[in-house]
């Protein structure tokens, strides 16, 4: 049996800080002269006095240091712990939100998925919408910080491969890492304040601007309208929402040092690369189907589907405009699109490109090899030879990837959903997307009608998805618990 | 440039084959007075001076084919048949214009089962037994492939299947003559029996034959617009049940049965998950068939278990109209369109045996996390799975999954809807037949598409049916280059 001390440990520090997270919102209610701030206060001192608890009773004498069992442990257990207690304002407060309700919103938010179960979020109080978009930024934090110094050591699905380049020597692993993820962090923050001054600038108010800003650089999707963007009838404030949304799901690391050995490393990296690419390609697609076919006025037409078609790629989830009713060629173009996702290392979720990269690369090999049989083919990724090991994990985490998507869509479709929504909801989880396909999940529905099972299955699938399937699936092995 | 010479040598040779299939539903025409004996006669003609002129015209040294050769022969011994099979349903009372011939042809012979011709029963009986003639053909014609061809050109995979060479070049060729005989021996005493079965149990002597050939090849062209539901007899669904679950076993198998060699046939890891995968689908199907139906639980077992085999099986015959069915049924028939039958059988799909290995190795990965330094090996049938196999496992999935969406986006874009473009991409991949809404669905036929659509979907059959990379290895420049 494990130790599961430090694990208990570092959760108390991480529910101390979503306790003082809690403060926020309750200061902005109070300014605001709404009783809601009792909530926020409430759910504070709770979660802070169960946060101290652990941390105090597990103390470790000495320096704290995790074993990898207990780091598997540590990223999965801390998702479900900060959900646990995220959900607390939501069922505290004055909307009636029964607890499952609060935990798929909680849980929504720090996987940076972005379906709701509210609806009415125009006339809600303002700590509730707040405290929405919080969920969705440290969330969004959380995820690159693990994304850089947690899972390239776990070696999960092939992230090996973006290991600091020191790591190799142990003694300086500490200080790189922790330097990077201070510096990821740092980049992160301000282009939050950026994106979140140009939207205040282009006409939000500044509320509305903050929550805006935190659910687009995280990639997350929570808006303050029912709405969503398509509230905002501004070309402007939807071209700047595109272009946060497709720098959330950029590589971060990239934008540390932009300019290395006087190149831009941003534009010479193949992932992005690709990723432009592919967002280019299927806005200019989408754009010519609605001036062509549904005769869109054509600013209008790329303005609608570049920010869409971002949105999905980059698992964000806002939406413009209801694009469910463009017809069957983008409802097609939108479900496939839910599984690529953005970039290793950024706040979107998804398969990520990279692992596409391998996987095309994967097939050329096999293809060429079919002609040279006896040919040695290698796969390069950044004009860097990929070990047989990455080319391993990135197949069994895509076979994982959609086995999981399919397993939990059958068994939605077991709990009452229909076909397609059940199908794009498991998509969308898994992918932390938001909004599904259809009349219930669409763009225009929320989560509200489904069943609790539902509900709970579709949280515990967004964590899967969220933490690349093998942290968490690992927990479930046999051999993790012993010895 | 290679020499292409043989490789229309071999076309031709086939040609031959299919002109003189063409005889039988002429003589059966002529049988039964029907001028359309007409139709096939010339059909036949014409196809027979076609595949006569490659025969001799492009006779050479007899060699064996290089690896290019050998792909250009499978990819064009398979087109080349859909064109010509196409000309009596062009030429003949049917009246269908080319894109739909070559539809119905491609279709058949792929051992799909969609269908453009509705009113089956007011057509002649020389074109029912074409359509079934066509997909009995596709079916031994892939499993030949599948058991011959396939593993050693290293298809996606298959060379896990190669049959093993005991020592030296001289005793493999008879062994390997003799699993050939043995599976086509098999093949035709199966159809045969199918028919006797089907015969005995009530079905006229021209439909049971016409079913035995569409059930074993798992194609699923029926004699009936209401396919088996026009017969409705549970003694009749059951034979076809059991004919289509062997279909889509791995014939390779009956080789070892036929030897004696029983216990290595039973301990096949590959035919208890195809079973086991098969009757976890048809359990779900019926629970939900008597639960939210209301049926008599032995009614829902008879519809429940069929439809799932015919849909799993990529055979596509019908005995219940599934697609006013919701939510669960809906999900696991869409999900069992990919999966498919076993190597080396006229199943399509993505195969059972391909998700056994990466499931393998997805476990041996999760082990892996723990312990990052032990050395493991994914198995199968207690063999070791090679890292090349591996991989080409993977690309072959993932050009799947890409050739589907790209197929669905395809069609989407001429206008089809959401649930008629997937499902139908999906059918035709997989080779089963029907797709789902109400279209394509098993109440309807796919003569409404658009004509691109048509040619699309045939491109999709013969694509999944080639196990796409045969196909897709001839456009990669550096195959053309010497």
């Amino acid at each position: 049996m494990l130790d599961v001390r430090p694990v208990i440990f570092v959760n108390g520090i991480l529910l101390l800080v979503l306790a003082a997270a809690m403060g926020v919102p309750a200061l902005v209610d109070v300014i605001s002269d709404d009783r809601d701030w009792q909530v926020f206060v409430t759910s504070a001192v709770v979660t802070g006095f169960v946060g101290l608890g652990m941390m105090l009773g597990t103390r470790p004498e000495g320096r704290l240091e995790l074993s990898t069992r207990q780091a598997f442990l540590l990223t999965s257990s801390a998702w479900g712990f900060m959900a646990a207690f995220g959900a607390l304002p939501f069922s505290f407060s004055a909307l009636g939100v029964s607890y499952t309700d609060g935990f798929f919103e909680a849980m929504s938010g720090l996987t940076t998925t972005g379906s709701t179960i509210l609806a009415g979020l125009d006339t809600m109080p303002h700590g509730i919408l707040l405290w929405r978009a919080i969920l969705h930024w440290l969330g969004g934090v959380g995820i690159i910080v693990m994304a850089v110094a947690i899972l390239p050591i776990l070696r999960i699905g092939g992230m090996q491969l973006f290991k600091m380049e020191s790591s190799d020597k142990t003694e300086k692993v500490k200080p790189r890492t922790s330097q990077v993820a201070g510096g990821i962090v740092m980049v992160y923050l301000v282009l939050t304040l950026m994106c979140g001054v140009l939207l205040w600038l282009a006409g939000m108010t500044p509320f509305e601007a903050v929550c805006h800003a935190m659910a687009t650089l995280s990639t997350g999707g929570f808006s303050t309208s029912d709405g969503s963007a398509g509230h905002w009838d501004s070309a402007l404030i939807h071209w700047i929402l595109t272009i946060f949304m497709a720098i959330g799901g950029a590589t971060f690391v990239l934008f540390i040092a932009p300019w290395k050995r006087g190149r831009w490393a941003i534009l010479t990296d193949t992932q992005i690369r690709w990723y432009l690419g592919f967002l280019g390609f299927f806005s200019f697609l989408l754009a010519m189907w609605q001036w062509v076919v549904n005769d869109m006025d054509a600013g209008q037409a790329l303005t609608h589907a570049a920010f869409n078609v971002v949105s999905v790629v980059t698992t964000t989830g806002f939406a413009s405009t209801d694009y469910s009713l463009w017809g069957g060629f983008p409802q097609i173009v939108f479900f496939i699109l839910t599984f690529i996702g953005g970039c290793t290392g950024s706040t979107a979720g998804g398969v990520k490109i990279f692992r596409w990269q391998v996987l095309f690369a994967m097939a050329g090999v096999h293809l060429k090899k079919l002609l040279h049989p006896h040919g040695v083919f290698v796969i390069d990724f950044n004009r860097q030879r990929i070990s047989d090991a990455v080319v391993d994990s990135v197949l069994g985490f895509v076979v994982v990837y959609f086995l999981t998507f399919a397993v939990f869509g059958l068994i939605l479709t077991m709990t009452g959903l229909d076909f397609v929504t059940a199908i794009t909801g498991s998509a969308q989880a898994i992918s932390n997307v938001g909004p599904g396909l259809g009349d219930v999940i669409g763009p225009a529905g929320n989560y509200k009608p489904l069943p609790d099972l539902a509900k709970w299955l579709l949280a515990f699938e967004m964590v899967l998805g969220r933490l690349e399937l093998f942290t968490v699936i690992v927990l479930f092995s046999r051999s993790f618990w012993r010895g | 440039m290679f020499d292409v010479r043989p490789v229309l040598q071999i076309v031709g040779l086939l040609l031959c084959l299919l002109a003189g299939t063409m005889l039988v539903p002429a003589a059966v025409d002529a049988l039964a007075r029907d001028p359309e004996w007409l139709v096939f006669v010339s059909s036949s003609g014409a196809t027979l001076l076609v595949g006569l002129a490659l025969w001799l015209g492009m006779r050479t040294d007899v060699r064996p084919l290089s690896i290019r050769q050998a792909y250009l022969a499978a990819s064009l011994g398979w087109i080349a048949p859909c064109i010509f099979a196409g000309l009596p349903f062009a030429f003949g009372p049917a009246n269908l214009s080319w894109a739909d011939a070559f539809f119905e042809a491609t279709s058949g012979i792929t051992t799909t089962g969609s269908t453009v011709l509705a009113g089956l029963d007011r057509l002649p009986p020389g074109l029912l037994l074409w359509r079934g003639l066509l997909q009995w053909l596709g079916g031994i014609g892939i499993i030949v492939m599948a058991v011959a061809v396939l593993p050693v050109l290293n298809i996606g995979g298959m060379q896990m299947f190669r049959i093993e060479v005991v020592s030296g070049n001289d005793r493999a060729t008879p062994r390997a003559a003799r699993i050939g005989t043995t599976i086509v021996g098999v093949y035709v005493l199966l159809t045969v029996l199918l028919a006797f079965a089907l015969w005995g149990a009530g079905m006229g002597r021209f439909d049971a034959i016409v079913h035995a050939m569409s059930t074993i090849a798992t194609g699923g062209f029926s004699t009936n617009d209401t396919s088996l539901a026009f017969f409705d007899s549970a003694t009749i669904d059951l034979i076809v049940f059991i004919g289509m679950i062997v279909g889509g076993m791995p014939f390779l198998l009956f080789f070892h049965v036929a030897t004696g060699n029983w216990r290595r046939a039973l301990g096949d890891e590959q035919l208890r998950w195809y079973l086991g995968i098969l009757g976890l689908g048809a359990v779900a199907v019926t629970l939900w068939l008597i639960n939210s139906r209301g049926f008599e639980p032995l009614t829902a077992l008879r519809h429940g278990a069929f439809t799932v085999a015919s849909v799993m099986t990529g055979t596509g015959l019908v005995t219940l109209d599934y697609s006013d069915w919701t939510g669960m049924p809906v999900a696991i028939l869409f999900l069992l369109t990919f999966v498919g039958g076993c190597a080396g059988s006229t199943a399509a799909g993505i195969k059972v045996f391909r998700f056994q290995f990466l499931f393998a190795n997805a476990l041996v990965q999760v082990r892996q996390l723990l312990r990052p330094h032990a050395v493991m090996v994914p198995t199968f049938n207690a063999k070791p799975i090679p890292k090349e196999v591996l991989t080409s496992v993977m690309g072959f999935l993932f050009v799947y999954a890409l050739a589907f969406a790209t197929l669905a986006m395809a069609l989407a874009l001429l206008g089809l809807d959401f649930m008629t473009a997937l499902s139908g991409a999906a059918s035709a991949i997989s080779n089963v037949g029907p797709g789902l809404g109400d279209t394509i669905g098993p109440g309807g036929t796919f003569a409404p598409l658009p004509d691109a659509a048509k040619l699309l979907l045939a491109a999709g059959m013969l694509f999944g049916r080639l196990e796409l990379f045969t196909l897709l290895v001839l456009f990669v420049p550096s195959f053309w280059k010497q």
